[in-house]
């Protein structure tokens, strides 16, 4: 069944609508309804990479005039690692106890958006689910109302907004040239529409999902809003969300407009390099610990889109694999720096060395598959800078960790035992990955593999 | 402080009921003959909405049931909207699916026609309708809490 997990959270959500989420009842509930739809999209998972793709077209209409929803190994890898960093950060937030009562029903929606939009094969039911996903971010960025959390909010908003409109005109753009939303519709009519409309388009839609992923040129609104959110909540629209952004530049990009992209390949690899060297410079000079970690997601962005550009199955399945790497880091990070006392500072080390690409880490083979595609594209600048970048990482993840955890006295008493436990379970798991990587290696081949046509 | 005159409050009168018949109208036959719950929705938000303009915010609330009710209106529209578009799951149709299949034969009632698109576009008029009274309301009890010192 291609939407158990779509159903689940939309109605768990509902269910919980009119329910206070501060009870600890009402958090758990929610959480068990993100493990229970988390299961059977691992469900779905096993039947897709085992079976091939699973489809169905919305109300039985004929291929080419429903509107089709498909679950293949790239949408489904994305809505597995969008959906566990959704479960570990409710369950994080409901152990330390919710503070706002619409919390878990908002997580639920987002947890429906950022499904559906991974398990679909039409480019406006994307744009629809893209918005179920982004309203409910919208409400979740002003979690915690202290002024900081709402001006974190608004920045977001207007800035998403804008994206969104950017995102809503390509998809107009691709349905007027091609006249049709269906995306595999698109990628073979495609190719008969004029070059320099369909050049347009994707411009467009790389502005769109390269300010959602806040690469280097647009990525003005990540550190205030990173900074100032809640620790939670900047997990969620760090590792969860984001990933709309390398999935949208993925299917968008490598999958509908293959030739668009490898026109622009070496745009893409500079754009990617310069986020790496400003994000990994401005997280040096950087102060507080989230804003490193905000101006470090700008950075680590970077090497996704160098690989993206790179391209080819080896660049692309690099793409996937640093994205879902990235993503454990963030997660794993910014819940760290909410917390104080025993364990936090042991968890934020492991993450840091994940981040730096230290072995044996999951961000070592992030990093190793990166300079793989870098090495294949015959570039020694860019191995160079995928070094430089890693020495940057390694440089300003341990400035905080002496600032936080060595140099400052912790005043502040420390956290519930409950959340550092689960955090630091997080980051043990991140290391787990980098012991035992091959799952994870298969995974992003596969996904990568659709893209590429090999189904 | 009241804008309106003896004229539109007239007129906003004479139109309140004929305009939620329209709306009833649109709601089960819609521009191509199935029903359109979104445009009837609007229809019939807007009268709602030009009651309180002419009237302000005391009076509809007054005649009309408590607009506080109003969210669970909507509430139930997106419940029985996804109970209808995920319902086909549960016997093995694609979601969305819609009864009797075409070309199977429709029970009339006259010209009404019973299929489940209907029962669908009956949540969604329900969603819209219920959303535009919760906010009209929301504001009209925001307007009295900052007036609540006068009259």
């Amino acid at each position: 069944m291609l939407l158990l997990p779509l159903a689940i959270t939309w109605f768990a959500a509902l269910a919980l609508a009119p329910l206070d989420g501060r009870r600890r009842a009402v958090g758990a509930a929610a959480v068990a309804a993100l493990a229970a739809a988390y299961l059977a999209l691992v469900w779905l998972a096993v039947r897709v990479l085992t079976d091939g793709p699973v489809e169905m077209i919305a109300g039985g209409w004929g291929p080419g005039i429903g509107i089709r929803l498909r679950a293949d190994a790239l949408g489904i890898t994305f809505a597995l690692l969008s959906l566990a960093v959704l479960v570990a950060a409710l369950a994080f937030e409901v152990l330390g106890g919710v503070h706002e009562r619409s919390l878990p029903e908002l997580v639920l929606f987002m947890a429906t958006g950022l499904t559906g939009l991974f398990l679909t094969a039409d480019i406006f039911n994307f744009y629809v689910f893209f918005e179920v996903a982004m309203i409910s971010s919208f409400i979740l960025a002003s979690y915690g109302k202290e002024v900081r959390h709402l001006r974190a909010a608004l920045t977001f908003t207007v800035v998403n907004l804008l994206g969104s409109v950017v995102f809503l005109s390509g998809v107009t753009g691709l349905y007027h040239v091609t006249g049709t939303l269906d995306m595999d519709g698109v990628a073979q009519r495609i190719d008969e529409a004029p070059d320099g409309s369909v050049l347009l388009i994707a411009v467009l839609i790389f502005v769109a999902f390269g300010l959602k992923l806040g690469l280097f040129p647009f990525h003005s609104w990540v550190a205030p809003v990173y900074r100032d959110a809640w620790p939670a909540v900047a997990a969620m629209l760090s590792a969860a969300l984001a990933n709309i952004g390398s999935y949208g530049l993925l299917r968008f990009g490598a999958g509908l407009m293959p030739q668009e992209l490898g026109l622009t390949a070496t745009g893409v690899i500079l754009l990617g390099s310069l986020s790496i060297l400003y994000g990994g410079l401005q997280a040096v000079s950087a102060r507080s610990a989230s804003e490193v970690i905000a101006w470090s997601s700008i950075g680590q962005v970077g090497y996704i889109l160098v690989a993206l550009g790179i391209g080819g199955p080896i660049g692309l399945s690099a793409a996937i694999l640093f994205t879902m790497v990235n993503a454990l880091n963030k997660l794993v990070l910014f819940l760290a720096i909410g917390l104080r006392g025993w364990l936090v500072g042991a968890t934020f080390a492991l993450a840091a060395f994940s981040v730096a690409g230290v072995p044996p880490s999951a961000g070592f083979f992030g990093k190793v598959a990166v300079f793989r595609a870098g090495e294949a594209s015959g570039h020694a600048a860019l191995l160079a800078l995928i070094v430089v970048g890693g020495a940057l990482s390694l440089l300003y993840m341990f400035q905080v960790y002496q600032r936080e955890y060595w140099a400052r006295p912790t005043k502040a008493p420390p956290s519930p035992l409950a959340p550092r436990l689960l955090v630091f379970a997080l980051a043990i798991g991140i290391v787990a990955i980098g012991v035992w990587p091959e799952p994870l290696l298969a995974l992003s081949g596969r996904a990568a593999a659709v893209l590429s046509g090999g189904g | 402080m009241r804008l309106s005159t003896i004229m539109t409050e007239m007129v906003a009168r004479v139109i309140l009921l004929p305009t939620l018949v329209t709306a009833l109208a649109l709601l089960v036959k819609g521009y191509t003959s199935a029903g359109d719950g979104f445009s009837a929705g609007v229809v019939a938000g807007t009268v709602v909405a030009i009651q309180f303009i002419v009237f302000g915010p005391r009076e509809p609330i007054a005649r009309f049931p408590s607009p506080r009710h109003a969210p669970l209106l909507a509430f139930g529209g997106v419940l029985l909207a996804l109970a209808v578009a995920f319902a086909p799951l549960l016997w093995g149709d694609p979601v969305l699916t819609q009864y009797p299949r075409p070309g199977e034969p429709v029970v009339h009632i006259g010209a009404l026609a019973f299929h489940t698109a209907l029962l669908f576009d009956v949540a969604v008029f329900l969603l819209v309708f219920g959303f535009i009274i919760s906010v009209l309301g929301g504001i009209g009890s925001f307007e009295r809490h900052s007036q609540g010192g006068e009259s």
